[in-house]
């Protein structure tokens, strides 16, 4: 049971996310493959209309024209045939890249979730991870891809215009140059000096709708109104204007593509018609010369599309990147110690002694605890204001975090144990109990996957929910997304229905009224504390409400970061 | 879908202005489009009879203009779009929102107001992508390509009559695939959406899945998660990605058939180059806008989903009698101290969803007098309240001074003070909060204010988030009691109401609350309190009991024997 190896949790940045994230592989290759078939088949198309045409022009014996007839049939098959490959091989190794990614995202979560997490000023992170997760996709598909097949193509035409003639493949490539440098700039600089207010003006939109809405009856009472209702226009505008803004650096862009098109061809004129009237180039030729940059810019097009997509592909791998705080998840205890509790004979079943425990990543701690002993089966109530560290402390006792000072369990340390074991021993029911998307059988089975339907209801009719799940059709019945079709206090009914069933001999509550209120709260306490008790197990319950201490063998408060008895 | 919604001319107005200048863009791209195929068909046929640099020189000027010409008018339509999405979903943000003040609080409690909040933002966002790349295109659709059409036409009839045979072709496959992949796609989707939020699921229960010792496996479980997402959504795109490529097949198709038709007609002498190569160049012109319809379709779609929501409130809305009931000329004004409210038989509009309504009341609420209403939850307190301040309809007679309330509008009550149940804070400080609707705060009355609501432990100048966010539910609560106790002193109101002031305190607060608001009754303040906890029933001078009777399930169908 030696803890000498600390792992430190990975911490990564931008650049790893995105190397993570970029396809790899047969698929990917195809799909590049298949992109560059696809364009050099639409020039290919283009060019051979031309020779076609201005070759059958001269009049020819018609023999000589079969090949270009049965170039301009293929190539027109391939263009489309290709594209639609492109598009399959290259979804499929976005998707199988998107599996790294995801799993290299949990991989690197779970050993220091929650604590760990970075938080920000709206709460947790990880609502918004999921979809820049997903935004990951776009890396390959919309812009890696993109970026390599104009390059390749732009390549692949200046090289062949050459064989034709040199000056008009200068001009070509000076085009293609300046419109490739003149996207960047519209889209890096103008485009994205506004990008970069749109998320937080639309945050900003969406806050003044909350409010506005939010608040519409006191709003109108109160004759505030006509003010919150200016606040949401002026965000309303300020984001319009970024948007116009960002829309100007991408028509610069497009406009580019445009102009510079007719510049190519008039370059590529002016170099081939001396040379054609000297001899030095057929008729057919000087018309492919002229055709060929149409169909080159029309596969360009995609690059100022693609460099936008890679800022938004950036700052998506950023907000991954940020979503562990290395600060945090300094103080979330290593997977390291013993995985078997043997009991010390006559040992309290809890003690501290000069305990210190600090919020994640602050400096000083929150809440001491200077000695307190509990025996199995006790119940005791700790009460303290918002932010005196109640839910630090409910993460030390499950060992989301980690404490100085000594907790002894049973006589051993608890950090000399292993997390999971300590989790065996103490539950916790958090705050917002976190109901997965499931129905109420799958809800409670995870805890304790074998136990009977029977079991289960019995359970529930004793945490006080036996009517309600009745009537929402039994154990079938569906939570919603996030338990959304479960009010607070039946989640925390359920959270405690699903810690007795995992049978931790301690369970500790965390501030399980905190969304309900009043006399629905006092009742909620009995009936929880009621039941656990009934079970036999020792109970921990930290709230900030007033909580009726009679329920309990013991009250404590926090008073001034210090665990003081309280009366 | 629709291409273009009618009710979107109808409740965006602007939209008309917009639709006329894209227009003009799109008759300009045309003329370039046709001008720029002229002018390089005739260097390269001039360059092939033998025409100099010299002579061409013009020639070569003019089709770099027109690449500028064309240049102008992409950056113009870019630009315009998203000004024209700006302001049309500015306008019908804001008729949303006029619509929700009419229809009033209790629909907006029912409709959810983080969901109206979200569709009139992220929800009207996605109209961007509508205005920006779909209905461009679209005009364009109806301007280029038939006039290209008619250019190709009058210049060579056969190449004509293959554009005009194969472009039909394009919504006609299009329509077939989509019609045959629909009942694949819909499973597939489903199956996508419950493996999607598998992702979500498991990312948010991380903590959970830690405190029962679940959390070990969830990276094989999350692989197998992401290659079924994987398969199940490549299923669909094989399927979804081949109208993409009946699209592509089709427009290329057709240049190479007109290509080929030229090619086969000029070795034959039947046709001049400087024809055949003018209708080369404008064959894939008439495809391109059809192209980048379909590419965009679905990105329009869910900006058109959003508005439909919108529409759908507009409609209700709609269906309202303007400015509801009528305003009534016996408005009572200004704060004459001495008034009481006397409820006549009332019974406040019973919820959809509550199971209780109430006999009706009568009552008074006396000036100098502590009254508290109380009643069974769900029986329709606050719908009395709401009544009261003109949210929500009734049946009876509510006056106060002997003056019917009856068609006052919501919001010309000076005479009254209110607290709801639920704080509705807003982004701010404290001192915002409590002062709200006052021009010119008085620093001395929101201290009181804030004292007597037993809120003085809270500092004052203390930023608060969103519905203000940052403060604890008891803590909100006293924020909202001081915000009418403020409103009252300022304006010197008659009457103070509580909607479950103490819901959410500790019993030592409760009970200095109750002092305080009994010092004020005694001042000669009618106060009404709706509660039923022990303290305020106690100190209440006055009460009133909602009688509750239960709800008739539904009308009876009655069939005579």
């Amino acid at each position: 049971m030696s803890a000498t190896v600390t792992p430190t949790p990975s911490v990564v940045n931008t650049r790893d996310v995105l190397r993570a994230a970029r396809p790899r592989g047969k698929y990917a290759t195809g799909g590049l493959l298949s992109a560059i078939g696809s364009a050099l088949a639409t020039v290919a198309l283009m060019a051979c209309s031309a020779y076609l045409i201005t070759r059958a022009a001269e009049m020819p014996p018609i023999m000589y024209l079969n090949l270009a007839i049965v170039g301009v049939r293929a190539f027109a098959l391939a263009r489309a045939f290709f594209r639609y490959l492109d598009r399959l091989f290259s979804h499929e190794a976005a998707f199988r890249q998107l599996e790294t990614v995801r799993v290299g995202l949990l991989e690197r979560l779970l050993p220091i979730a929650p604590a760990g997490l970075a938080r920000s000023r709206r709460g947790s992170l990880l609502s918004t991870l999921v979809s820049d997760v997903d935004e990951m996709q776009n890396l390959g598909l919309r812009v890696i891809q993109p970026l390599l097949t104009a390059l390749g193509v732009s390549i692949i035409a200046v090289v062949g215009v050459a064989l034709l003639s040199p000056g008009a493949a200068l001009g070509l490539a000076l085009a293609l140059i300046l419109t490739f440098a003149l996207s960047a700039w519209a889209i890096s600089v103008v485009a994205a000096r506004a990008e970069r207010s749109l998320a937080p003006q639309r945050a900003n939109l969406l806050d003044s709708l909350v409010d506005y809405l939010g608040a519409l009856d006191v709003l109108v009472a109160y004759g505030a109104e006509p003010a919150a209702r200016a606040r949401v226009d002026a965000a309303d505008k300020a984001l319009t204007t970024s948007l116009v803004k960002r829309a100007s650096g991408t028509g610069i862009a497009a406009a580019a593509l445009a102009l510079f098109t007719g510049v190519a061809i008039a370059i590529a004129m002016i170099s081939a018609i001396p040379v054609l009237h000297e001899g030095g180039l057929s008729g057919p030729g000087l018309a492919v010369l002229a055709l060929v940059p149409l169909a080159v810019f029309e596969v360009v097009a995609n690059v100022p599309l693609a460099l936008g997509a890679w800022r938004q592909v950036r700052s998506s791998a950023e907000r991954i990147a940020g979503a562990t705080d290395a600060e945090r998840a300094s103080d979330v205890p290593a997977e390291v110690g013993a995985t078997e509790l043997v009991p010390v004979p006559g040992a309290d079943l809890l003690s501290f002694s000069n305990v210190a425990i600090r919020h994640p990543g602050a400096p000083e701690p929150a809440l001491r605890i200077d000695s307190l002993n509990i025996v199995a089966g006790e119940s005791l109530l700790i009460e303290g204001p918002s932010g005196a560290g109640k839910t630090t402390l409910a993460h030390a006792l499950v060992r989301f975090i980690d404490y100085t000072g000594s907790i002894r369990l049973q006589g051993t340390e608890l950090s000399s144990l292993h997390p999971d074991t300590v989790r065996t021993e103490i539950g916790l029911c958090e705050q917002a109990p976190y109901l997965f998307d499931e129905d109420i059988r799958q809800n409670l089975l995870f805890a304790h996957d074998t136990a009977t339907d029977a079991e289960l209801e019995s359970l529930l009719d004793q945490v006080g929910l036996g009517d309600w799940v009745r009537e929402r059709g039994g154990l079938s019945a569906r939570v919603g997304e996030r338990g959304a079709l479960v009010s607070g206090g039946q989640a925390q009914r359920l959270a405690l229905a699903r810690a007795l069933l995992h049978e931790f001999p301690v369970i500790v509550l965390d501030e399980p009224t905190a969304s309900v209120e009043g006399d629905l709260a006092t009742a909620l306490i009995a009936d929880l504390v009621g039941v656990a008790r009934a079970h036999g197990r020792t109970v921990i319950l930290i709230s900030h409400a007033d909580v009726a201490g009679d329920l309990f063998d013991r009250h404590l408060r926090i008073e001034a970061g210090t665990l003081v008895s309280a009366s | 879908m629709r291409p273009l919604d009618p009710r979107l001319l109808r409740y965006a107005r602007s939209i008309r202005v917009y639709l006329a200048a894209q227009t003009l863009i799109g008759l300009v791209t045309t003329a370039c489009v046709i001008g720029f195929a002229a002018v390089l068909t005739r260097i390269v046929t001039g360059a092939l009879d033998g025409d100099s640099l010299s002579i061409l020189g013009p020639w070569l000027g003019a089709l770099v203009g027109v690449a500028a010409v064309r240049a102008l008018t992409v950056w113009a339509s870019e630009t315009l779009s998203m000004r024209a999405a700006g302001r049309v979903k500015a306008e019908l943000r804001g008729k949303v929102l006029d619509a929700t003040r009419k229809l009033g609080p209790s629909w907006l409690a029912r409709r959810g107001s983080i969901s109206v909040a979200t569709l009139s933002g992220r929800g009207m966002d996605a109209l961007d992508d509508y205005f920006a790349k779909y209905l461009p295109q679209l005009i364009l659709t109806a301007l280029v390509t038939p006039i290209l059409v008619v250019v190709i036409w009058w210049q060579d009839w056969v190449s004509g009559i293959v554009v005009v045979v194969t472009l039909p072709l394009i919504p006609f496959f299009m329509a077939l695939v989509g019609w045959a992949t629909q009942s694949i796609q819909r499973t597939q989707w489903d199956t996508l959406g419950k493996l999607s939020r598998g992702f979500v699921d498991l990312l948010g229960g991380l903590a959970t899945l830690k405190i029962f010792g679940r959390q070990h496996r969830q990276a094989d479980r999350m692989r197998t998660i992401t290659t079924e997402y994987r398969q199940a959504t490549m299923k669909v795109l094989r399927v979804t990605f081949l109208s993409g490529f009946v699209l592509e097949l089709a427009s290329s198709l057709a240049v190479a058939i007109v290509a080929v038709g030229i090619g086969l007609r000029l070795v034959e002498g039947g046709m001049l180059l400087s024809v055949g190569l003018f209708v080369l160049l404008l064959a894939p012109e008439v495809f391109l806008p059809l192209r980048n319809v379909g590419t965009n379709f679905h990105a329009a779609a869910e900006g058109v989903t959003a508005a439909e929501d919108a529409f759908a409130i507009l409609d209700e809305a709609a269906t309202l009698p303007e400015t509801s009931i009528g305003s009534a000329s016996s408005v009572v004004n200004g704060g004459t101290a001495g008034a009481g409210l006397v409820f006549a038989a009332v019974r406040a509009q019973h919820e959809a969803d509550a199971p209780l309504s109430h006999e009706p009341i009568s009552a008074e609420v006396l000036p100098g007098k502590l009254t508290v209403l109380s009643g069974p939850s769900g029986v329709g307190k606050s719908s009395l309240v709401g009544a009261l301040l003109g949210f929500t309809d009734f049946t009876g007679e509510i006056t106060r001074d002997g003056v019917s309330l009856r068609g006052v509008p919501a919001g010309e009550r000076d005479w009254l003070a209110w607290a709801p149940q639920r704080p509705g804070l807003t982004a701010g400080t404290i001192a915002e909060n409590v002062t709200l609707g006052d021009p010119d705060p008085d620093p001395a009355v929101l201290d009181w204010a804030l004292e007597t609501a037993v809120a003085d432990d809270l500092d004052a100048t203390r930023d608060l988030g969103v519905s203000g966010a940052g403060l604890s539910g008891g803590q909100a609560q006293r924020v909202g009691i001081a915000r009418a106790l403020y409103r009252m002193r300022r304006r010197d109101c008659a009457v103070l109401i509580l909607d479950e002031p103490s819901s959410a305190l500790d019993h030592a607060t409760e009970a200095r609350l109750v002092t305080n608001l009994r010092t004020l009754a005694a001042e000669g303040t009618a106060v009404l309190v709706l509660s039923h906890r022990g303290a305020f029933l106690e100190g209440s001078d006055t009460r009133i009991d909602l009688v509750p009777i239960p709800v008739p399930a539904a009308e009876p169908i009655e069939v005579d024997a």
